[in-house]
């Protein structure tokens, strides 16, 4: 029971940043049906930027939260300006496999910059700290992730239904060329939901660097986890990314807990099988 | 039936000329290769990118002529070749005898597997199809009794030795594979005219429509993936008795199952030789500039070249090369 | 064909089943080329770029230095290899390094190999840390007949497969496993500087947390072999995936039982991840005992400091050492002037790989395949020639296994003050045994 009880906080907390991270996913998918297999390279981005400017400023690395959101922000508008663009015009192959293509660039770019060596930051508020009342232990870092994750998505979804750039850009997720004829620039508003998407895994990167090491190749470890998680949520709904963010994480300490940990990532992937076959549209999804 | 089945397969008639010829010219190439080279890392390389020409060959008949993005080739290849090791170091069975069990063993997983998953569309089949090959790579690293995370590797035997297909000379590997590709060719000459190339064609371009038409979708589309079970079933056997070794992460990694989707697109999707053009640009770049940048100490440039290229084509001409060949040809 | 009477095995086995046009003239021209080499090529395989690419560099530069040894006189240098210049029994030949890059695929690596045997007409081949690439490496080099020494893979399944040409220098997991066990027993026995008798009571319980690749999957058997062997329990099995996203349910499954011994097989990245994730677990145990690798990596100490302390590893290698060997001292501080950190287990065991190489050359007086593998059979390197501290190098084929070589041993060190101090074998001691593990606060 305690082993239970553990086990569902450590879940829950974890869900939360799988969540995050799978929100940028859901906006870019709501907003233009195109899957960003660069997403986790986004995040990785976001992880150098705040581990560099911490460590190089010696500065609080929560602090850093407005550096790598802004640089992952302009890294997903250039995206779409530079590339995504002209996917679009092509097949659903074409698209998946053309942000394949920028996933390896930006990926064995930050290679030959950075170097393959993992990197850790040693000092900050949440880091290296816990509270343990018997079998629950609960992370300071995680916590922290955990509270800013529920607030951007707050933030995301009264954007998204309160406001006029929300309405925007759901009227160009329904039908683009009506929303042309409403006055909206839909381009622009494509290449926001690209800043947006990056945005938010920004603030995945920075908070992951604070109970997590950062190197070129972080980005598939979460990004798999993201993309079945947004499946499983519905592409394209924000509130299905966030429960289906839970439900990775619980399945990932619970069942990891009581079928096994090896079998952990063979758990969550054949739950979303599972799901998916008999709600073919995901939990969420329309 | 069969007869007019085999004269499809062996005739290119309906081709143009220069398609033709062309295709001749690959033939000799592969021919005469071991020969004309003196390099092995050259004949090791021509032997990797035959590999890979399998792949692309049957992956093009879901990806390309079905439109169905399959992103989990390396499970088939992982089972098939598995089988293939694991049954001879186990009771000793020949390659021949193994490998058609291995092949038939991928097929029926594409089959068991194909019927759900075809269920699903657009971008949930995709994903769901990476899911379930992690799904198995996960299994097949924690199942012990099949070698687990350590693989599996084979006795050697003496070369060279025909019933379980060891040889010391690449030569016999590289006529092997290309005895496979041509066969697979004509497979793919024989597809692209019979009535289940057209359905899925049919399918491709607009589903309601090829629904009208009478077109049982899904037993098509879990047919067409079956047979691209077949392809990569045949491919990992071959992989198993080439390298005597195997493990989860070599042959049934998603890299792989990437690698093969990316290399039929360059080339070309949906197009009879676009595969073997993708795998020809591929393949040695990847070996060749990898060998060559690992000496010296660059690392990661190989990788960005292909990346750029995988953008540039995906942006401009989804077709692949295929599609900048044709698009030359139609205006002279 | 007359003029074919020079062609040697090499060429033969490579145009087996061909007879290539030209090959005659071709094979002459190396026959003669052989006799009076200038220099001899050894192809280096080694993991260059990709996730291990740190591990590679390391090796890559122990390996360079011990040829930069080997080819040119270094008269301050204590051992005989500084008074060579070039291998003396090849009349002076010195060795040239053929570096290639495997990036931690078995595939790419036995291409590679392809390439440095029949293209860059090496005498050998040396490498390739991962043990899945060595497998398929020395697969190749048997097949065409060439010979291998492999300074680190420590998979124990790789002399067991009766290969004539494969020569492993590195003690494998079996014989670490076994050290640590038998330290147990001494443990027990009070025979431990520093302690008293702990009583098997009180140390019987085992957690063991290993990563689930070749290597840590092979160590995880043998500790299951031994625990059953010396009367252990092994209370918690845990096995997780190379570079997890999260190992919390891992660590809640390993300490759950309250384990007496901890004992892990993880790279860098995850050992950095577990070690974190049990700090926030408080995590408590007796001992807690290390394959090398990851818990043993400068990056490792950097990151942790002094919360490290009583964390034991198995290795071949510690600065400590320099005490009673100081030529691994001065090679150490060569070392560190060209890649800026110290010798560790697998950059020290690089460097003995080569010197082997070095050695073998020498005996060989040839740099025929044949001659070659009959000179690393006889070859007896004493210890007082290497810098990690074995008996030497002798590769015997014994107890099932082939080409190991039998006099090299392992070391336990423990983190004191954030040094690794030997504490087994006991009578190379260079500290007291810290009992129990302070743990992770």
């Amino acid at each position: 029971m305690e082993m239970l009880l553990s086990a569902t906080i450590s879940g829950l907390l974890m869900g939360m940043l799988f969540a995050l991270v799978a929100l940028g996913l859901a906006i870019i998918f709501g907003v233009m049906n195109i899957v960003n297999f660069a997403h986790g390279e986004f995040l990785m981005v976001g992880m150098y930027a705040a581990f560099l400017t911490a460590t190089g400023l010696s500065i609080e690395p929560l602090l850093t939260l407005p550096v790598s959101v802004t640089i992952c922000f302009i890294l997903g508008i250039g995206s779409y300006y530079l590339l995504v663009r002209y996917l679009l015009r092509g097949p659903m192959l074409a698209q998946l496999l053309g942000t394949f293509g920028l996933m390896i660039f930006i990926r064995y770019l930050a290679m030959a910059i950075f170097g393959p060596d993992y990197k850790t930051l040693e000092y900050g508020l949440l880091i290296g700290k816990s509270i343990k009342w018997g079998p629950v232990v609960l992370s300071y870092s995680k916590l922290g992730t955990a509270v800013i994750s529920v607030m951007a998505f707050g933030v995301i979804y009264w954007m998204m239904n309160r406001t006029r750039l929300g309405m925007a850009l759901k009227a160009t997720a329904l039908d683009v060329e009506a929303a042309g004829y409403m006055g909206i620039n839909t381009e622009k508003m494509r290449g926001l939901a690209w800043g947006l998407g990056g945005a938010t895994v920004g603030i995945a990167g920075a908070l992951l660097t604070n109970f997590y090491y950062v190197f070129p190749t972080v980005g598939m470890l979460f990004v798999m986890i993201a993309f079945a998680t947004v499946a499983l949520g519905g592409f394209g709904s924000i509130k299905g990314a966030f429960i289906a963010g839970l439900i990775m994480g619980l399945i990932i300490d619970i069942g990891g807990t009581y079928v096994g940990p090896q079998f952990k990532f063979a758990l969550i992937y054949l739950t979303f099988f599972l799901v998916i076959i008999f709600r073919p549209q995901g939990l969420f999804g329309w | 039936m069969p007869m007019k089945a085999l004269k499809d397969a062996l005739s290119f008639a309906d081709l143009p000329a220069s398609e033709r010829i062309a295709f001749a010219v690959f033939f000799i190439f592969c021919l005469i290769f071991p020969w004309a080279t003196k390099g092995s890392f050259a004949q090791a390389v021509m032997i990797q990118f035959l590999i890979f020409c399998l792949y692309g060959l049957g992956w093009n008949l879901i990806g390309g002529y079905g439109g169905q993005v399959a992103l989990g080739q390396a499970k088939n290849v992982g089972m098939s070749a598995y089988t293939v090791a694991l049954f001879m170091v186990w009771w000793d069975v020949p390659f021949w005898l193994s490998t058609p069990l291995g092949v038939i063993i991928a097929t029926v997983e594409s089959f068991i597997l194909g019927y759900f998953l075809f269920r699903l569309k657009g971008h949930y089949f995709a994903i769901a199809t990476i899911c379930v090959s992690l799904v198995w790579q996960q299994l097949f690293v924690n199942w012990e009794l099949i070698g687990g995370a350590r693989g599996v590797e084979l006795p050697l035997k003496e070369t060279p030795n025909f019933v379980y297909m060891q040889f010391t000379s690449p030569i016999y590997y590289h006529y092997f594979a290309f005895v496979l590709v041509m066969a697979a060719i004509l497979f793919m000459n024989w597809f692209r005219k019979s009535k289940l190339g057209y359905q899925l064609r049919a399918i491709s371009s607009n589903e309601a429509v090829a629904e009208s038409l009478g077109i049982n979708i899904h037993w098509v589309k879990v047919k067409a993936y079956c047979i691209t079970g077949v392809f990569a079933g045949m491919g990992g056997a071959f992989y198993a008795v080439y390298y005597n070794y195997i493990d989860p992460f070599s042959v049934m990694h998603l890299e792989l199952s990437i690698m093969i989707a990316l290399m039929t697109m360059i080339g070309g999707a949906g197009s009879m030789w676009g595969p073997i053009i993708g795998a020809m640009i591929l393949i040695p770049m990847d070996r060749y500039l990898g060998a060559w940048l690992g000496a010296i100490g660059i690392t990661g440039v190989d990788f960005m070249i292909y990346a750029f290229m995988v953008m540039i084509i995906a942006a401009y001409e989804p077709r692949g090369i295929w599609g900048i060949i044709e698009k030359a040809r139609r205006k002279p | 064909m007359g003029a074919k009477k020079k062609i040697s095995r090499r060429e033969f086995l490579k145009t087996t089943g061909s007879l290539a046009i030209g090959s005659a003239a071709f094979s002459m021209g190396l026959g003669v080329a052989r006799a009076q080499p200038a220099e001899v090529k050894i192809g280096v395989i080694y993991p260059l770029s990709g996730p291990v690419a740190h591990a590679g560099k390391m090796s890559k530069d122990a390996v360079d230095l011990c040829v930069d040894y080997v080819n040119n006189k270094w008269p301050d240098l204590p051992i005989p290899i500084g008074q060579w210049e070039g291998i003396p029994g090849l009349n002076g030949a010195k060795i040239k390094l053929i570096h290639a890059d495997h990036r931690g695929e078995p595939d790419r690596g036995a291409d590679l190999a392809k390439k440095l045997i029949l293209d860059e007409k090496v005498a050998g081949i040396c490498g390739c840390y991962h043990s899945s690439v060595t497998k398929t490496v020395s697969t190749v080099c048997e097949r065409y007949k060439i010979p291998m020494i492999n300074p680190e893979s420590t998979s124990p399944d790789l002399t067991k497969r009766g290969y004539k040409w494969f020569f492993r220098a590195t003690p494998h997991d079996r014989i670490f496993l076994r050290d640590f066990f038998e330290f147990l027993g001494l443990l027990h026995e009070g025979k431990v500087p520093g302690v008293g008798a702990i009583p098997k009571s009180e140390l019987s319980k085992i957690g063991a947390c290993t990563e689930n690749t070749e290597w840590g999957a092979g160590t995880r058997e043998v500790i299951q072999e031994f625990a059953k062997k010396f009367g252990y329990e092994i209370v918690s099995d845990v096995t997780y995936p190379h570079e997890s996203p999260d190992l919390t349910a891992e660590v809640r499954n390993l300490l759950a039982p309250k384990p007496d011994i901890l004992m892990f097989a993880s790279y860098i990245s995850d050992a950095i991840l577990l070690t974190k994730t049990m700090k926030e677990f408080k995590a408590n145990a007796k001992i807690f005992w290390s394959q090398d690798v990851g818990f043993y990596q400068p990056k490792f100490i950097e990151t942790f400091g002094q919360e490290i302390d009583g964390i034991m590893n198995r290795t071949v290698f510690s600065k400590k050492l320099f005490g009673v060997k100081p030529v691994a001292a001065s090679i150490n501080e060569e070392f560190k002037k060209r890649s800026g950190v110290d010798f560790m287990g697998t950059s020290a065991r690089a460097f003995t790989g080569m010197q082997a190489w070095a050695y073998v050359l020498n005996k060989a007086g040839s740099t025929d395949p044949e001659a070659i593998r009959q000179a690393a059979e006889a070859i007896e390197i004493p210890g007082k020639e290497l810098i990690v501290p074995w008996k030497g190098i002798n590769f015997e084929v014994e107890g099932g296994e082939t080409n190991q070589n039998t006099w090299s041993s392992g070391l336990i060190v423990q983190y004191q003050n954030q040094e690794p101090e030997i504490i087994y074998p006991v009578d190379v001691a260079t500290a007291k045994f810290l009992y129990p593990w302070p743990g992770l606060k």
